[in-house]
């Protein structure tokens, strides 16, 4: 015979013989939160099938979106313009293909358990490996938010407008997003900006390619790119870099749980991922194509872009009005990255200290969750006011430096995908642990190539 | 906030998702040894590699 469940003295028993448990405290958290479920409710009762999409798109747009951030375009734009149109387009649909695996398994842990990363990470595998894994997201985010502040300062160079308003710009983007007190506010608004990221699309069909050539490129990936093996093992990792990387997972996990997202939603948060994943492939191929249009101007010598760069050069090759989309592209591109970053620095800080990381909460209750995304803004914004900073450089190493980290984070997350104590039917299956594994694999062996190879060039034993 | 208020705000929520709940941490789970060895190994590589990227890119800096 089963014993009785345990019943606390608090616990009541009803007329009809049902015990019902004490109801835990409800927070203003837990009544944002539910406003926002009640919604989700009411479209699923009544069948209204794009409401309930509506309402439940979100954390996987941003995060692939907000990848396809400053220095990704850069870096997608710098491989066009060395080596045209060919093997990247294709590699750049793989890299998002693992990217979709992987962001695919931090919305399920998130919906399932409703905790982010960085707290599952410490409690379940204890408080090392939990500040090893913040720790390298707040120092891969503080470089990339650099880049991303570069990316705003080189898109508004283009329109003279100089490296103060590009700081300035970013803090108040970021201070405007926070005030609210509400997750749906905020995702709605950061969503909102994040679809002008098609502006690199429309860039790249304002050079006028040969479609011919970039079919060819995509179903061939050839030619293969020639030159220096060290240039070419950059730009592979530099482009992973620009579509895995540790913030996203914690962002997407963590935005999952704050969202609320439940299993029940898991099939419209694969939806969202994979809308987001396409999305971000096409805008990303996009900025390649238009990087393209340097190609044979002499686009692999490209590296002034501590001036008006990328969009100086392409108004001398494809006209003004490429030059200008292109522009205002980098410039939402670092926006919306500014955003979604210092949101996954403040989640994993505050999930890590153990308080109030939540957008469903007032800034006075989430002092150090607010805090801590505008600090990391902040302290980026400052940095890039630093007179002749090597902006090229400092944003294709951003993106190196997340795929070097990314393993240990993508190991981690197919532990807690397995665990079965925490996902129960939900942990990853079979195959998903193959896919995940050869990713884990090949992001290790890409990033570590580069790493030694240029290691060795700079002390000159190769 | 009346109780009353508060039930029906409860109801759309699952148990497990208020933050009464999800502030109480998750069990510890016990690490072999073999994966302990491999996760350390793994971390140790990471460290080495991040340090050669940056290595070369404080080089090129000052080139």
């Amino acid at each position: 015979m089963t014993p009785p469940p345990p019943v606390s003295i608090d616990a009541t028993i009803a007329g009809d013989g049902t015990i019902a448990l004490p109801r835990p405290p409800l927070t203003p958290e837990d009544a944002a939160r539910s406003h926002d479920r009640f919604r989700v409710h009411n479209a699923r009762r009544n069948g209204r099938r794009w409401t309930l999409l509506w309402l439940l798109v979100g954390p996987g747009i941003l995060a692939m979106l907000g990848e396809n951030d400053g220095p990704s375009m850069i870096s997608y734009a710098t491989t066009g313009a060395t080596y045209g149109l060919g093997f990247f387009l294709p590699f750049i649909l793989l890299t998002f293909a693992m990217a979709i695996v992987c962001q695919e398994m931090c919305m399920r842990i998130g919906a399932v358990t409703h905790r982010g990363y960085g707290q599952l990470v410490l409690e379940r595998f204890g408080p090392i490996w939990g500040w090893f894994s913040a720790g390298d997201l707040i120092l891969t985010n503080l470089v990339t938010l650099i880049a991303e502040f570069v990316a705003i300062r080189i898109g508004l160079s283009f329109f003279h407008i100089g490296a103060g308003v590009a700081a300035l710009l970013g803090i108040v983007l970021v201070v405007f997003t926070l005030s609210g007190g509400r997750y749906w506010r905020w995702e709605r608004i950061v969503l909102g900006m994040a679809v002008f990221n098609g502006l690199f699309l429309v860039a790249a069909v304002l050079t006028k390619p040969n479609w011919g050539t970039v079919g060819h490129g995509l179903v061939t990936a050839s030619p293969f790119p020639g030159g220096s093996f060290n240039t070419l093992l950059l730009l592979v990792a530099s482009t992973i870099g620009a579509t895995v990387t540790p913030w996203m997972i914690f962002f997407q996990q963590s935005a999952s749980a704050d969202k609320g997202l439940t299993p029940s939603d898991l099939k419209h948060g694969r939806y969202d991922t994979i809308a987001g994943g396409v999305l971000a492939a096409v805008f990303g191929c996009g900025a390649l194509i238009a990087g393209a249009a340097l190609f044979g101007h002499g686009g692999s010598s490209i590296q002034g872009l501590s001036g008006a760069g990328f969009p100086g050069a392409l108004r001398h090759v494809s006209g003004n009005a490429v030059a200008t989309v292109f522009a205002l592209g980098l410039i939402e591109a670092g926006a919306v990255a500014i955003l979604t970053i210092s949101a996954s620095t403040g989640y994993a800080v505050g999930e890590c200290i153990g308080v109030a990381h939540s957008f469903n909460n007032s800034t006075r209750k989430a002092t150090v969750f607010y805090g801590a995304n505008v600090g990391a803004a902040a302290i980026a914004a400052a940095i890039i006011l630093i007179p002749g900073a090597p902006l090229l450089s400092i944003a294709l190493n951003a993106n190196v430096l997340a795929t070097v980290l990314l393993p240990v984070a993508l190991v981690f997350l197919i532990m807690l995908a397995n665990d079965r104590e925490l996902m129960g039917r939900w942990v990853n299956k079979a195959s998903t642990n193959w896919v995940a594994g050869v990713i884990v694999v090949f992001i290790s062996l890409c990033g570590a190539a580069y790493g030694v190879d240029s290691f060795l060039q700079t002390v000159h034993i190769v | 906030m009346t109780a009353a208020e508060q039930q029906e705000l409860v109801m759309f929520l699952e148990r497990d998702q208020l933050v009464f709940d999800t502030s109480r941490p998750v069990g510890r789970l016990e690490l072999s040894r073999r994966m302990s060895i491999a996760l350390w190994a793994l971390r140790v590589f990471v460290v080495v590699v991040s340090a050669m990227v940056i290595y070369t890119f404080v080089s090129q800096l000052t080139q």
